[in-house]
């Protein structure tokens, strides 16, 4: 096996090996796991910055293992499947330095740390699959290894939520494998392809393609939280805060919404699916689901659950991104997969500081919490700020690409929602800003942890201030060469062959 | 000067107060708002003109300075010198490390949009200007300069949404976002009007210009000093300059839009001179004046729309009516203050009891009790069980607990529901198959 042919194994293997020897480790043993956590983490960002570097000078990483005849297991890294690697193993790292302070202390951390560690196996495979049967094998994966973060905690809420997500995902995972099945009877083959590999398919099977396409959304709108398929995304937001972070912007919502992406650029096509006729239609979900998911979230005082709100509606632009059929909002969709991430990371983990350092969950217990707390809710202003589309932050970028796609692709209906949105997300998101900055203190905080002279611990307060700082260069720096909004370009010309 | 020098130079004028913003980074400067001016004043002392280009940031940006950005720098650096001056925290309240801040942030948007050579480059500067400006009016304010605050930040979001929807339309037509290339590309566009139309009405939510001056007068009426002395010659004067930057004066002939902004600039003057009158207290009328002077300037924008020969000649002269409106109404704002501390009953007479909300907070729930009255009264029963029951969903937010309630509902049959959507799925399968 050559470095080429085993490099996507070895990025797999980064956090699949820590993870299992992670399971079997004593509860005690918190330096060991520590160091595995952090070394797993650490070497798979390395990994993926060659392998990167590599795929720029013309290296073609491919891993192909037979697992049916005619069918392989493929583990490839192509332009796309780099951008969400590359996105997932700088959170994942974030994430585990992150989750390590928040579990201090806390029991079944091997447990956790383990199934954290599948979960960001499950993603990277996701992410590196090379055809649909890969990609629906990781996923589901994705599904069962996410199961034990959600109920971590053992109470009834997180058993419910869980039993909800469960039901929701393997439903999901159910139609996801129907159309894969179908698909592949029709085609006779499930190799992702840039611009698709089904527009040589006859007009007889036009209508099949359609309900196909019906069933491969329907699977993954569950997990990218389309509505109606959403339900379970507030739900699930009773699993502790790294755990959250994750599902709202490394692992599973993403992955519904890169699964999106494969179907529509690499298995239809996107001029192929737009001839179709289910692009227009896939663009009015998304549109729904970003004003619905504003408006649910314009009323919540759980702050865990205005952001699950929040995650529903600005996933779906996303989505719109893709169905707005033209390489602009291409462009704008897929920057926004990183943007989202990033700028929703940030909002997790300030919400996190604040229930474990002061007890605060909920918005109006937030009052004058800037005074105590400034690192966390400066942190916290940058990723509202980049949410409602504010220059020169992340969000601003993708919006901006969103909207100018939308003219570009005649389709200014586009240009309100997204108006819109901007005004909803301003909405629920500035009251929160001002009742932490200019409404003054209570006298107690419900339940206040001391940290000495700092805010709260080291653990908890770099990561949102890192993805933060993330947020505010993704923006700013958004023509500098290796940006996200550079990559997606790069994709961009592949996808649409300019 | 050296290319390099200059860069530096022209980068620090807006991103020196940017860093000082961060209390860590100011916490040994003894008068940080004072010496973030610094770069700009060594800028002024430098009798050049240039530029830098800074392709890497935002979609490829610049900043320059030139003999007429040179003009505005000058009356933001005396105003904010001063304001600086002022910059005080009421006694024993722990605002003034945050007021410090915005101050810092509302000061660096304003340097800042002075020295942008494009549209997203002033559109970013003048937004962080604006929540700086928000924080700086509300930041341990009564309850009147929480309004005004709450007024001003619900127009900041409007303006900048049309502003936004502007950007789209010149960024369809053209990837060059300088002020001159937008001009040249936008004048010719079929979406010219839209596009006039985003930009008036945005910056004129910006400025404060009559009609939409809603946040003009609660800002004046409970600013502090050092947010008083700034109105003019920060958000009004940076919201006059963003319509001189991006309409596209002197490359288009438009005499209805000309004509109808000239209406609407005497309209305005009529209205400072009528409205100032039966106001009749001496510390609004820096707010009377500064809608006369809004006025005025919208006559001559709209002279310049109506005929290129004259727009051309705009430019220059806009730039002198910002620097004199700016230095104007902080004189004005200062005599008064002045005159306040000396005999406060001349200037502004007692307070009538409560606090007064603004007339367009106050009709809508006028017009909403009036109509409950009236059903309950003499029309038919049907509006009044309409606007009871509008009334109870508003204040029960009835609508979220449906929406909860058909999310639990869907939860609580999605199994059912999958099981049908696969039964129906293995039929078409079969079908297809077969």
């Amino acid at each position: 096996m050559s470095w080429d042919t085993g490099m996507p194994l070895l990025v797999l293997a980064s956090s699949l090996l820590p993870g299992l020897v992670i399971f079997f480790l004593p509860e005690e043993r918190i330096v060991t796991r520590t160091t595995l956590n952090l070394a797993g983490a650490t070497l798979k960002l390395a990994l993926v910055g060659v392998m990167i570097w590599g795929a720029l000078y013309g290296h073609h990483y491919e891993t192909r293992l037979p697992i049916l005849p005619g069918l392989d297991l493929v583990l490839r890294a192509d332009p796309l499947s780099i951008l969400f690697v590359a996105l997932s193993s700088i959170l994942w790292l974030v994430t585990t330095i992150y989750a390590i302070g928040y579990l201090e202390g806390s029991p079944n951390r091997s447990r956790f740390f383990g199934f954290f560690s599948l979960c960001v196996t499950a993603t990277v495979g996701v992410a590196l699959a090379g055809n649909l049967i890969t990609f629906l094998l990781f996923y589901e994966l994705l599904t069962l290894v996410t199961y034990p973060l959600i109920v971590h905690r053992g109470t009834e809420v997180a058993r419910r939520a869980g039993r909800t997500y469960l039901i929701y995902t393997i439903a999901g995972g159910t139609l996801l494998l129907l159309g894969t099945v179908w698909l592949y009877t029709l085609a006779g083959s499930l190799d992702f392809t840039a611009r698709g590999f089904l527009s040589g398919l006859g007009g007889a099977h036009h209508t099949a393609l359609v309900i196909i396409f019906v069933l491969l959304i329907g699977g993954l709108g569950v997990k990218a939280a389309l509505i109606p398929l959403h339900g379970w995304l507030p739900q699930a937001m009773v699993a502790p805060a790294p755990v959250s972070a994750l599902l709202h912007a490394v692992a599973v919502v993403k992955a519904g919404a890169f699964g999106i992406m494969r179907v529509v650029y690499d298995v239809y096509g996107i001029q192929f699916a737009a001839t179709l006729g289910v692009t227009l239609p896939l663009a009015i979900v998304a549109a729904v689901t970003i004003i619905y998911g504003s408006m649910r979230a314009l009323f919540q005082d759980d702050l865990k659950r205005r952001l699950a709100f929040s995650t529903v509606s600005q996933v779906a632009y996303i989505v719109l991104g893709i169905a707005i059929v033209g390489p602009v909002a291409t462009i704008g969709g897929l920057v926004h997969l990183v943007h989202q991430g990033v700028m929703k990371i940030t909002l997790f983990f300030c919400a996190g500081n604040l229930a474990e350092t002061l007890g605060i969950h909920k918005v109006s217990e937030m009052n004058g919490v800037g005074r105590r707390m400034p690192w966390t809710m400066a942190a916290f202003t940058i990723g509202t700020f980049g949410m409602i589309g504010a220059p020169p932050l992340a969000g601003f970028i993708s919006k901006w690409y969103l909207g100018v796609g939308a003219l570009d692709g005649g389709q200014g209906w586009v240009v309100f929602i997204l108006a819109g949105s901007s005004l909803l997300n301003a909405g629920y998101f500035l009251p929160i800003l001002y009742a932490a900055w200019f409404k003054a203190p209570p006298d107690s905080w419900p339940a206040e942890r001391s940290f000495g002279r700092r805010e709260t611990a080291w653990a908890l307060l770099a990561p949102p201030v890192v993805t933060a700082l993330l947020t505010l260069a993704a923006g700013l720096l958004a023509s500098a060469p290796f940006s996200p909004l550079q990559w997606a370009r790069f994709i961009t010309t592949l996808e649409y062959a300019l | 000067m050296n290319t390099t020098l200059s860069a530096i130079l022209l980068l620090s004028v807006p991103g020196y107060p940017l860093l000082l913003a961060f209390p860590a980074l100011r916490s040994r400067s003894p008068w940080p708002c004072h010496i973030a001016l610094l770069p700009a004043v060594i800028l002024l002392a430098v009798p050049a003109a240039f530029s830098v280009d800074l392709p890497w940031l935002l979609f490829g940006s610049g900043l320059a300075v030139g003999e007429r950005s040179r003009w505005l720098l000058a009356m933001a650096v005396v105003l904010w010198g001063a304001a600086a001056t002022l910059l005080r925290a009421p006694a024993n309240q722990p605002e003034s490390n945050h007021l410090t801040t915005f101050f810092l942030l509302t000061l660096a948007g304003s340097l800042g949009a002075i020295l942008a050579t494009d549209l997203v480059g002033f559109f970013t500067f003048s937004t962080l200007m604006g929540y700086g400006f928000y924080g700086l009016l509300v930041n341990g304010g009564e309850m009147a300069a929480q309004r005004a605050g709450r007024i001003y930040l619900a127009l900041l979001i409007l303006a900048d949404l049309a502003l936004f929807e502007a950007l789209l339309i010149v960024a369809a037509v053209t990837d060059d976002l300088s002020f001159g290339a937008v001009h040249q590309a936008v004048a010719p566009s079929a979406s010219l009007n839209l596009y006039l139309s985003m930009v008036l009405i945005g910056f004129a939510l910006k400025a404060g210009i009559w009609p939409l001056h809603f946040w003009l007068l609660p800002a004046f009426r409970s600013a502090r000093p050092a947010a008083a002395l700034l109105l003019g010659g920060v958000p009004i004067a940076t919201g006059l300059l963003g319509a001189v930057h991006w309409l596209p004066l002197g490359e288009i002939s438009s005499p209805g839009l000309g004509l109808a902004l000239q209406w609407l600039g005497v309209g305005a003057m009529l209205h400072a001179i009528v409205a100032g009158r039966m106001q009749g207290q001496l510390k609004m009328l820096p707010a009377y004046a500064a809608i006369f002077a809004t006025g005025l300037f919208i006559t001559a924008l709209g002279a310049g729309l109506a005929d290129s020969a004259a727009g051309s000649r705009y430019g220059d002269l806009a730039y002198l009516f910002i620097v004199s409106l700016g230095f104007g109404l902080a004189v004005l704002t200062v005599g008064i203050g002045w005159l306040a501390a000396r005999s406060p009953d001349a200037v502004a007479p007692a307070k009538r009891a409560g606090d007064p909300a603004p007339w367009f907070e106050r009709w809508p729930g006028a017009v909403v009790r009036w109509g409950a009255q009236m059903g309950s009264d003499t029309l038919p029963r049907l509006r009044a069980s309409w606007l009871a029951t509008a009334g109870r969903l508003w204040q029960t937010r009835a609508w979220q607990s449906a929406l909860d309630g058909g999310e639990r509902s869907l939860q609580r049959w999605a199994f059912a529901i999958t099981l049908l959507l696969l039964l129906g799925v293995a039929v078409a399968f079969i079908g297809a198959l077969s």
